[in-house]
């Protein structure tokens, strides 16, 4: 399922201008606030007429304003969970989630409900009033009654925004869960690096109304552009690995296109598929491959590009078919004379495993 | 106790102030809906149209209400011609005087919980499938019954306190147009009344208090049943 | 700002005392029916002599009521002696100044627009076909005078048993005379002096003095009444006044 989206309107003081794809799976529109993103997720929802624009969804075209198409919102088939949960107070939770099931053209199967009850824990609240429930409770019944309405897209508004760290840390892994399982493409706007690099597979940069870059999550993180575009400090590298084996002093190997990654052990069977995160700050760089260190993976390297500012240097590397960044002193950059095409060592300090596939 | 005509008087208080707030209250809650929504210049002045059976006289209404509706004014003949209704001399007159002198009590209730209502839970419901009309009835309408309940009682209490309007619209006729109020006023005019006076202005008090008291309860009650 | 609010307060307070200790201001309380009258008698009064005369016009069974509850009338101009005997009793009058000047009559009354002819209002009058399903409007007989009397008329023309289930009582004969008005009622029973009034009801039938006691306006000043007052009083029974009276129907006693 592919969707386009291409848009402009003019608030007053501020000009939208929007212009992307998304395919299967998490597409995260990021960027800070005040950025537009809600706009564009108002427009794609039928919410917010923009002055021009064409959203084309599954080769459903739902908005045209050359021909004169508008599909209105009841009408999009794309569920919208909002930031605030939003849940109808005098209805209880099990008739919330119906909601939408209810009024959905073509209705889910009745084992539908039941899966996304159990997938998002919420069968001991169905009986519950929303006044009832915690932060994080509602959030994920937010998920659920948009997910039951069938829609051909969801659209996830900062859902987490509204949440402190624990509530925060408790939904993840249900969005983590919903991304693999429930096969219903996803835009996700947010202004967190961490939640972006943890679910989407696709990331949508915005800055004041317009879209300054976009990519796959794997080669966006890295790439030194991503940062000066998006405003952000270059997280990092995000990168898919699976788990090779676990071996007999209590670590995980795991496997990623630019060799092995060593972490520690892992409840998952081999063969599991993860995704891993190296922050630049964790990792450190030698000409020379060090002997005799604690850090227990070190990955030989070729560097790729380098941005330098006044406060630090990032390094691009390649390592096989993965691209990572480290960031460095603009002292050590030079001491080390480091630039394009030289063949180093990456020394990687410290790596990310998402949570939910932590070992116990 | 209560003298026949006086029991009476109070089965037709009661008679013709739940026609009354029965029969306001869908205008009531058309009238706030469309408010709500409407943006027109001109839009304060209709508002305080609605509001002003509460300010005005009680004695101008009944003689306004006499000109409109009566069986030669404009809108009683209107009625009377196709639906047969007659107002003059009839408890459907001092009916219609309580509606219309108590509908800004519940437009006022209705208008305000429909202000409070949060408009994003109306966009989510579009999100999710649900139509204008379906918003309304399943959403707009539940969340908003709390108002509509105190409205309607507050008015119902109201309305059996209406004596002016009534007793110049459609006179004085015991079985018919007497209310409570107006036989305390008959009572009052008639030497040797003042028992009576004293007995059905107490039943009027009890009344109005048994009124106000189930307004605050059901309200609460409502309020709770939409887990507020 | 708290300047003006004290500058408000004060002018207020003034406007209020000032008009509480107005000089010669009278308050008289009449019968409805005396409404047209008084009020060209008043203004005579006042374009005269620089007096303003305060009327309030009510069903005589209100005034003396609100008379006893003390209202501050220093006239008191009743439409029937019961009620300012009532008055008296309570002693709220001077019952040296009593007197009637003036009198009534009962008419019979019907919409300008209604077929009915003038005719003689006796004991072999069809109430019911001349109402033809409507109802009787009058001033409510248990406590208006003008119901008082047309009670009694129509008791002793054997009409009231008929009757009684098919009347529009009105809180005063005022209220009768709008109901007729506004062809709301086929028939109404007023006072002559009210039917002549008004363009769009006519008189078609006028009551038998037999049927029913005299009508009298008793006039009297209240135990409350200023020099002003007094004045005022006198000139309501003087040459002009009874001209005005005249005027409008009423017959001199």
């Amino acid at each position: 399922m592919s969707a386009e989206v291409s848009l402009r309107h003019a608030f007053p003081g501020f000009v939208l201008e929007a212009q992307f794809r998304m395919d299967e799976g998490v597409t995260a529109l990021f960027g800070p606030s005040g950025a537009g993103k809600t706009s564009v997720a108002h427009a794609i929802a039928g919410l917010l007429k923009p002055r021009e624009g064409r959203i084309v969804i599954a080769g459903r075209t739902i908005l045209d304003t050359g021909a004169g198409i508008s599909i209105p919102a009841h009408a999009r088939r794309i569920g919208y969970v909002f930031q605030d949960a939003r849940l109808f107070p005098h209805m209880s939770v099990e008739n919330n989630l119906r909601f939408g099931w209810r009024r959905a053209e073509e209705p889910a199967a009745v084992e539908h409900f039941s899966h996304i009850v159990e997938l998002l824990g919420l069968a001991h609240l169905l009986s519950r009033k929303p006044a009832k429930l915690s932060g994080g409770e509602k959030g994920r019944v937010a998920l659920g009654r948009a997910l039951l309405a069938s829609p051909g897209l969801l659209l996830l508004d900062e859902p987490l925004a509204a949440l402190d760290a624990a509530r925060k840390s408790e939904i993840l892994p249900y969005l983590e869960r919903l991304r693999d399982e429930a096969r219903v493409p996803m835009l996700y706007v947010s202004h967190s690096l961490d939640e972006v690099t943890r679910l989407a597979d696709f990331v949508v940069v915005m800055r004041e109304g317009r879209i300054a870059a976009s990519g796959p999550v794997f080669d966006l993180m890295s790439d030194l552009e991503f940062a000066r575009a998006s405003g952000v400090e270059a997280h990092g590298a995000v990168l898919e690995a699976n788990i090779k084996e676990h071996r007999a002093d209590g670590l995980s190997a795991l496997a990623f296109a630019g060799g092995d990654l060593i972490v520690s052990r892992i409840a998952k069977p081999p063969g599991t598929r993860l995704r891993v995160r190296i922050r630049a700050e964790d990792i450190m760089l030698a000409l020379e491959e060090p002997r005799a260190i604690s850090a227990n993976n070190v990955i030989p390297a070729t560097i790729a590009a380098i941005r330098e500012t006044a406060a630090h240097a990032d390094v691009q590397l390649a390592a096989g078919d993965a691209k990572l960044v480290a960031r460095i002193t603009p002292a050590s950059l030079k001491r080390l004379a480091l630039a394009p095409g030289m063949q180093l060592f990456a020394i990687v300090k410290s790596v990310t495993v998402d949570r939910n596939t932590q070992g116990e | 106790m209560l003298t026949p005509d006086e029991a009476g008087a109070l089965l037709l208080s009661l008679r013709v102030s739940l026609v009354a707030i029965a029969c306001a209250l869908p205008f009531a809650l058309a009238a706030a809906v469309w408010l709500s929504h409407a943006r027109f210049p001109g839009k304060t002045l209709i508002e305080g149209a609605f509001t002003l059976p509460l300010v005005l006289p009680p004695v101008v209404m009944g003689y306004l209400l006499l000109l409109a509706f009566g069986t030669r004014g404009p809108l009683g003949a209107w009625l009377l011609a196709h639906l047969g209704l007659r107002f003059a001399f009839d408890w459907k007159g001092a009916a219609l005087a309580s509606a219309i002198i108590t509908f800004p009590f519940q437009f006022r209730a209705i208008r305000l919980a429909l202000e409070a209502m949060d408009g994003g839970l109306a966009e989510a419901a579009e999100t999710l499938g649900a139509r204008a009309a379906d918003r309304f009835m399943n959403l707009t309408l539940p969340l908003a019954l709390p108002g509509i309940v105190a409205g309607a009682i507050t008015a119902f209490a109201a309305s059996l306190g209406e004596f002016g309007a009534i007793i110049t619209f459609v006179s004085n006729i015991p079985g018919e147009t007497r209310t409570l109020p107006l036989a305390i006023f008959n009572a009052l005019q008639t030497p040797g009344g003042e028992a009576e006076a004293a007995r059905l202005s107490a039943l009027s008090i009890a009344l109005a208090l048994i009124g106000v008291a189930l307004a605050a309860l059901a309200q609460r009650r409502i309020t709770r049943l939409i887990g507020r | 700002m708290r300047w003006r609010v004290l500058a408000l307060s004060i002018a207020l307070l003034a406007a209020c005392a000032g008009s509480a200790l107005a000089a010669g201001k009278v308050v008289v309380f009449a019968a409805a029916s005396l409404t047209n009258a008084f009020q060209d008698i008043a203004t005579a009064y006042e374009k005269k002599t620089g007096v303003r005369i305060v009327n309030s016009f009510a069903s005589s069974s209100t005034l003396a009521r609100q008379i006893e509850n003390g209202a501050p009338a220093e006239i008191f101009a009743s439409a029937d002696t019961q009620w300012m005997d009532y008055a008296d009793t309570r002693g709220l009058i001077d019952s040296a100044s009593r007197k009637s000047p003036i009198g009534n009559a009962l008419v019979l009354i019907a919409p300008a627009s209604s077929p009915l002819g003038p005719r003689a209002i006796d004991a072999r009058l069809d109430w019911m076909k001349l109402l033809g399903g409507g109802r009787l409007a009058l001033g409510d007989p248990a406590h208006v005078p003008a119901g008082i009397y047309a009670k009694q008329a129509l008791a002793n023309l054997g009409a009231w048993d008929a009757l009684r289930d098919h009347l529009a009582p009105a809180e005063d004969v005022r209220a009768a005379l709008v109901y007729v008005d506004r062809a709301e009622a086929p028939l109404g029973i007023v006072y002559l002096t009210d039917a002549r009034q008004d363009a769009n009801v006519k008189i078609v039938g006028v009551f038998p003095e037999s049927t029913h006691p005299p009508v009298v306006y008793p006039f009297a000043l209240t135990k409350i009444a200023s020099p002003a007052a007094r004045a005022y009083f006198a000139f309501l029974t003087s040459k002009d006044a009874m001209a005005v009276f005249a005027h409008y129907g009423f017959t001199a006693q």
